[in-house]
């Protein structure tokens, strides 16, 4: 490993890469790291090929067939270095949140276009954050269809420079809802809430919770596929929970469940689960459905819509920590119904039992998944049938005032698209 | 049940470890990898952390070195580098004071013996702890040391830091062969799965392969005897083949044997990479020289 530069001290240098476009990359150290790679894939290939297919006949003596939950030594991943920054061309800034920012780059040697998250490690007293390693441990362990793929983990020049290399998404769907001029159809509404259920289902079988599920954490391309990214506030779940507990600093606010919400520490997959909840009823309302400004707010909001919570409805609710100091309303009848006037019976009781106060009672990602709202009439839409948008992540859409004005040309299609849409929907129906 | 696979060395790190090529021998090589686990459970007794967090660590530390050499960095240093990430891997994270604390502590051991060992160990002088000034630059020193030390781990480890352990595995396979009534069989195995920790095979061979060998080593010492026939035989129930289980055995066999009090006293120098410079400028000189001339 003499190639990798040796142990530096972390310093606040800012990389090169971020600074200017036209960087000169370490080439000679770089090929040398691919063809090993390339090199030991090939070699350990094949027996990925036969292994699973092993007759089933007698088995060799010498190699064992192996049980799917005991695969080959070979597809095993090896210990591989992090690649340079450098490996990347940078292109745009997509956004900077609070936690970092986020490049839209292309790799230099396959030309893709991906996402860059750089991870803010400069003011850390602990080291490296345990949020970042949360994050990246909570994406490789999630493969799946519908959960932002993680490629690698790159380093820049200084110990203080971290960047998660991501597929790149060309929308988020908080940006897409508001730009779009009509809300998703009914059919389109239950393939995408399909995929983010199975993406919750997927995750908590692999024992985490996302903890920030909510519209603009759910990346969507133009092939009708959501993604769900940001595992920013993902952490590993299980018996025993940690030293202290779960925090209840998590959740953006509107998609937050009232158990965290009057301090439970032991809470589990059912907060994701409230949080599906409000993204269904977002994606019918084209707009948030609590948009409170605070917790109290939020909470005699949530008690508007459902009713306040009794001791059959929520057995436990006396005993979380903040219940004794929230006076309950009086005994009103919920207006879910009200709200959500057009939606199928089926529909508004998969909503309501994602919106159920007790966690214990609150349904399932799985038992979802089965739920007759996505069976009856209109079916999910197949995703090549959706519509395709202008990006505002690839800088296609109009952002700033500045920007070419490239936008009507595509809005154009995009109404083409829609029409088409509503077309064919109606003569599904 | 996480099935994202854990990482193993491959075939060409095992060959060469990047210390041998540094000129390390192997049996050094395996020495310094088990003294500098050993002080990782150590470091994990006096912060009471969980076993599951120092048995990460373990494994962390054991892969690094497929990665990088022994003259590159300390045994220590990366120890306690791979106890602190373990600890936020395992969501039991310890405060840095403490952990510098305690690492001090056992630097100042350590360097306690290696000056009074020349002395016979009847008249050793009794050991005592200096403990740091609170804002001496030991502190300091160690503390930025940690920090580098973690982030070259999840560097040159590619950040995939995922870590299964066998324990589970042993309680099933255990069931599996009837054998959770026998209390020895249990411990015993439990006990070599510990000490293969020490080891680097969770780094080269998959959770049941080691599982195997440990129940293989304590049914032949208890004397149990478990199907083996050709045709028959228990550890392929498991997927191990009989090479790598009897490698596994191997390794940890290798842990038990005597060592010296030269060899003893050159692994306590050798905790830094300083310690371990020094090592090879004294024994490879005479093979540079006889190369020269």
């Amino acid at each position: 490993m003499s190639a990798t530069p040796g142990p530096s001290t972390p310093s606040k240098k800012r990389s090169r890469w971020d600074a200017d476009e036209d960087n000169q990359p370490p080439e000679p150290q770089l090929s040398s790291k691919r063809r090993a790679k390339s090199k030991s894939a090939k070699s350990e290939t094949p027996p990925v090929q036969t292994l699973p297919h092993a007759p089933p006949g007698r088995p060799e003596p010498t190699h064992p067939r192996h049980s799917i939950f005991v695969p080959p030594r070979t597809l095993h991943p090896t210990l591989t270095p992090s690649r340079s920054v450098y490996c990347y061309e940078r292109l745009n800034a997509i956004e900077e949140g609070s936690y970092g920012v986020v490049f839209r780059a292309r790799d230099k040697q396959t030309g893709e276009i991906v996402a860059l998250k750089k991870l803010k490690l400069d003011e850390e007293k602990h080291g490296f954050p345990i949020t970042a390693l949360r994050e990246i441990n909570a994406l490789m362990s999630c493969k799946h269809e519908n959960v932002v793929n993680i490629r690698e983990v790159v380093v820049g020049d200084t110990l203080t420079q971290v960047f998660i290399v991501m597929d790149f998404i060309e929308h988020d769907l908080k940006t897409l809802l508001t730009v779009m001029p009509s809300p998703f159809l009914q059919s389109e509404i239950k393939t995408l809430l399909l995929q983010l259920l199975s993406a919750v289902a997927y995750c908590h079988e692999r024992w985490i919770l996302h903890r920030d599920l909510k519209t603009s954490n759910l990346l969507m391309n133009n092939r009708g596929t959501i993604k769900v990214a940001d595992f920013g506030l993902a952490r590993r779940y299980g018996d025993p929970v940690g030293v202290g507990g779960l925090t209840q600093l998590v959740v953006t606010l509107w998609y937050r469940a009232p158990e965290i919400l009057l301090g439970a520490t032991t809470y589990s997959t059912a907060v994701d689960m409230w949080s599906v909840g409000c993204i269904f009823a977002e994606l019918i309302l084209k707009e948030p459905l609590f948009q409170a400004k605070g917790e109290i707010e939020l909470l005699s909001m949530i008690f508007k819509l459902l009713g306040p919570p009794t001791s059959t409805s929520w057995p436990d609710y006396q005993s979380l920590p903040l219940a004794k100091t929230i006076t309950l309303p009086p005994q009103q009848p919920p207006q879910l119904r009200q709200k959500f006037p057009y939606l199928t019976a089926a529909g508004l009781d998969l909503l309501s039992r994602l919106l159920t106060y007790d966690p214990e009672k609150r349904i399932s990602a799985r038992e979802a998944l089965q739920h007759p709202y996505f069976s009856e009439s209109p079916l999910p839409k197949h995703p090549d049938l959706f519509g395709s948008f202008p990006s505002a992540a690839a800088g296609e859409k109009r952002r700033k005032p500045f920007d070419s004005p490239s936008a009507p040309a595509r809005a154009a299609d995009y109404k083409l698209l829609t029409e088409f849409d509503a077309y064919a929907d109606a003569h599904n129906a | 049940m996480s099935t994202a696979l854990y990482p193993l060395a491959s075939l060409s790190q095992i060959e060469k470890t990047p210390s041998r090529e540094d000129g390390i021998p192997f049996e050094l090589e395996e020495d310094l990898r088990a003294y500098g686990c050993k002080f990782i459970h150590e470091a994990g007794v006096l912060l009471k952390q969980k076993q599951v967090a120092v048995a990460t660590a373990q494994i962390l530390f054991q892969r690094f070195w497929y990665v990088t050499s022994m003259k590159q960095f300390g045994i220590g240093d990366i120890g306690m580098g791979a106890l602190y990430l373990a600890s936020k891997l395992e969501e039991c994270p310890i405060r840095m004071r403490e952990l510098i604390n305690v690492y001090d502590l056992l630097l100042q051991r350590v360097s306690h013996r290696l000056t009074s060992t020349s002395s016979s160990l009847q008249h050793r002088p009794e050991f005592k702890y200096i403990p740091m000034s609170y804002f001496g630059s030991t502190f300091y020193d160690l503390k930025d040391a940690l920090v580098v030390a973690e982030m070259q781990i999840l560097k040159r480890l590619g950040f995939n830091v995922h870590v299964v352990l066998p324990y589970g595995t042993l309680v099933n396979y255990l069931r599996v062969l009837g054998l959770t009534s026998r209390e020895d069989v249990c411990t015993r195995a439990w006990g070599y799965l510990n000490d293969a920790l020490q080891t680097p095979v969770y780094a080269l061979y998959p959770v049941p392969t080691i599982v195997s060998a440990a129940i293989f080593l304590t049914t032949r010492h208890l004397g149990i005897s478990l199907p083996s026939s050709p045709e028959n035989r228990w550890w392929e129930l498991f997927d191990a083949e009989w090479e790598d289980v009897w490698s596994v055995c191997g390794y940890i066999m290798r842990l038990y044997r005597e060592r010296d009090v030269k060899t003893q006293k050159s692994l306590w120098g050798m905790l830094t990479k300083k310690g371990v410079r020094q090592w090879l400028e004294e024994n490879t000189s005479s093979d540079s020289n006889t190369q020269g001339s």
